[in-house]
């Protein structure tokens, strides 16, 4: 009803400090939950594009060759089969790019500098070429044999530079130490988490250092156009490889890295097949970004409980200071369920209004944010994997903070509303 | 006293009153027997504290008895039920209060179509026909669209008699109207209500202090002390110099 309507907005005009207070209250927490949730997704789209190219596929294809039970070599024997296989069970994706992996060290003249080694074939591989930024030298020169690329930070440590020789070196599953020599040819910026502790190089430095047929690689890494659906294709992917006679292992949310320690006290010998997940792979990434969410609810949680109190306080003054006129309106005739409707109203309007300009505030401060190119610091860095903070707001996201806190907060209300309508009409007369 | 009549539209028998402020009871109304005919303008009287608006009260079911029976327009107010009353305060009666009690934030327009808007029963055009015709009766056709801030005490007032009398009720309660006004407007308020009780044939119940507002009307009640002190029917229409009057 239209009266109510005016009643309300009326009423929230005439008691101008204390709407603005309590709408700003509202507005406040929904900029809050709209610009958290921004960065949330910013990173999280940030860590999936940067994550996905770096270390991992949307789904991946790679596992363990033991020698001996008590060895583990996280690599793949006779890739071209699987590869066919994976076609004839229709798995294409968008790309698919097939990687050496390791796991050792690289030695300068003054320090060592442990971690997973990951051979590419650059020419290959278009988005990682995006994804790096040069500091110095030149990505091209990847394709050189014995090529290497160090982090930044990685550089500095080991106090190297472009052009410079390191020594590579890694336990092989012959069980002795390999080393191979290399030329630095590629300083990137730092890029979070996998920056500090992955090289990347030539894919024959990998071969090298294992002693690897032609034939094997570390892991065959597919790039899905929904990466949505990659539970679904290492699904399609298992029972294709399994059909064609290759073992597999039991899937296990962990990075490969992670599974060195337990595949080398398995009692098994040959070829194990891994097929894993980008949320297996980058698990660290969902974790942060799982804490991430988690803080921002209770943060918001908190806030909207305080927030829920203070409308139910609102409310009381409010209906306290109004007992006379609801009081009349009782005796005039109106039912209790319409003067509940009526604060209910008021309430609402206050409260849905104001979400809705917390939110058109927060997607202002996002692109604020965001074209200010928000530069954040070392810690956050490397979770981010960027040294620039991306937020990233959805549509639906601004809508459900709105419908969320609106509704609640209009909830808040009716108990206070439920009061105002018990109260006996006589109170008209008799409220001074 | 008055012998029963048929067509008493306000019938009170053996009416009792009783607050409780905590363990203390306050009897306010220690056994009231009245009748008030259909079309009166009825004044009850009496010093402060007598009881006045505990009885509008009662009349005006915004407030039930504690013991005894009040039948209003033919219902016994003690057997209905909170919405029942509501309903019958909604179709029947109208209330003026001494503060005028108009909504503030809305204008004496909207004040006016309020009690129209929670019946539900005429639609846009005919309530503002309906509203327009007694604010001209009231006088206050040029202040439509004023809200009560921006009118004088005698001009809410109006307002007042207006939203009262837009649902055409049977009967109009007015506990003390005149109190927070200067006696002239006062007296136009009692004019005004005089007029439209001779007009429409409506029923007015109120209450006031001052005996020239009572010699205005035709059937008065003295209360003293919660009981009937006097009750008389003036038989010109008019009472002469009431023996109430505190002068
Ligand atoms: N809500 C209440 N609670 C307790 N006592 C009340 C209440 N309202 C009125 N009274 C008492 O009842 C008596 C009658 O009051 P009231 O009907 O207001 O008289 P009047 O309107 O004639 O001044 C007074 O003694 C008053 O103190
Ligand atoms: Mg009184």
């Amino acid at each position: 009803m239209i009266t109510l309507f005016r009643i309300a907005i009326r009423n929230l005009v005439a008691n101008t400090r204390r709407s603005l207070l309590l709408g700003g209250a509202i507005a406040l927490v929904t900029v809050l939950l709209v610009v958290l949730s921004s960065v949330s997704n910013g990173m999280q789209a940030n860590m999936l594009r940067v994550g996905t190219t770096l270390s991992s596929g949307h789904v991946n294809v790679a596992g363990f060759f033991k020698l001996t039970s008590s060895d583990a070599s996280p690599m793949v024997t006779d890739y071209p089969r699987i590869l066919k296989t994976l076609e004839d069970a229709g798995i294409k994706g968008k790309n698919i790019v097939v990687r050496g992996r390791g796991w050792g060290k690289v030695i300068s003249d003054v320090a060592t500098q442990m971690g997973v080694l990951v051979g590419i074939d650059v020419d290959k591989e278009k988005a990682f070429q995006d994804v790096v930024q040069v500091v110095s030298g030149d990505l091209s020169k990847m394709s050189e044999p014995n090529a290497v690329m160090l982090f930044e930070k990685q550089a500095k440590r080991l106090e190297v530079k472009v052009g410079d020789d390191v020594v590579l070196t890694a336990p092989t599953y012959r069980g002795v130490n390999n080393t191979v020599d290399c030329r630095v040819q590629v300083i990137a910026k730092d890029m979070g988490m996998t920056s500090g502790f992955s090289m990347f190089m030539n894919h024959n430095v990998l071969q090298k250092l294992y002693q690897m047929k032609p034939t094997h690689t570390g892991a065959i890494h597919i790039f899905l156009d929904d990466e949505k659906q990659a539970d679904k294709v290492a699904a399609q992917a298992r029972k294709a490889l399994d059909k064609a006679g290759f073992t597999l292992m039991d899937p296990v949310p962990q990075p490969f890295f992670r599974k060195f320690q337990s595949v080398r006290r398995e009692d098994w010998t040959g070829q194990r097949l891994d097929v894993t997940t980008w949320t297996d792979e980058l698990e660290f990434m969902r974790k942060i970004l799982q804490t991430f969410s988690l803080l921002t609810y209770v943060f918001i949680g908190v806030m909207l409980f305080i927030i829920i109190i203070g409308v139910m306080n609102t409310m009381m003054m409010a209906i306290r200071e109004r007992t006379r006129e609801i009081g009349t309106l009782r005796a005039m005739g109106m039912r209790r369920m319409w003067v509940l409707g009526m604060f209910v109203i008021e309430a609402g309007v206050l409260s849905f209004s104001s979400a809705l300009a917390g939110s058109l505030l927060g997607a202002g401060v996002v692109s604020l944010l965001n074209a200010m190119e928000f530069k954040v610091n070392e810690a956050f860095q490397l979770f981010l994997m960027s040294d620039t903070l991306k937020l990233m707001l959805d549509v639906q996201t601004a809508v459900v903070a709105v419908a969320v806190i609106g509704t609640v907060t209009t909830l808040a209300s009716v108990l206070p509303s439920w009061r105002a309508a018990k109260k006996p009409p006589v109170t008209a007369i008799q409220h001074v | 006293m008055s012998t029963p009549s048929r067509d008493a539209i306000v019938r009170l028998s053996g009416v009792q009153k009783i607050y409780k402020l905590g363990k203390v009871e306050v009897p306010a109304l220690k056994g009231i027997d009245l009748e008030i005919n259909a079309g009166d303008f009825a004044v009850i009287a009496g010093p402060s504290g007598s009881g006045k608006t505990t009885l509008l009260n009662l009349i005006g079911c915004v407030d039930v008895a504690t013991t005894g029976t009040v039948m209003v327009d033919g219902h016994d107010t003690g057997t209905l039920s909170e919405s029942a009353l509501t309903r019958l305060r909604l179709e029947h009666l109208g209330f003026i209060f001494q503060s005028f009690n108009l909504v503030a934030v809305l204008d004496a327009f909207d004040n006016v179509e309020f009690p129209l808007l929670l019946q539900g029963k005429l639609n846009k055009a005919e309530r503002r026909e309906r509203v327009e015709d007694i604010m001209a009766s009231v006088g206050l056709t040029d202040y439509m669209h004023h809200r009560p801030n921006e009118l004088s005490g005698g001009q809410r007032q109006r307002v007042a008699v207006a939203r009262a009398l837009v649902t055409k009720p049977r009967i109009v309660m007015a506990d003390e109207p005149t109190a927070n006004l200067d006696s002239q407007t006062g007296h136009q308020i009692i004019d005004l209500m005089k007029k439209l009780n001779q007009e429409e044939g409506t029923t007015f119940i109120f209450s006031t202090h001052d005996p020239k507002v009572m010699s205005q009307a035709d059937r008065s009640i003295e209360l003293i002390d919660g009981l009937v002190a006097s009750s008389e029917v003036a038989d010109d229409g008019r009472l002469d110099t009431p023996q109430t009057a505190l002068v």
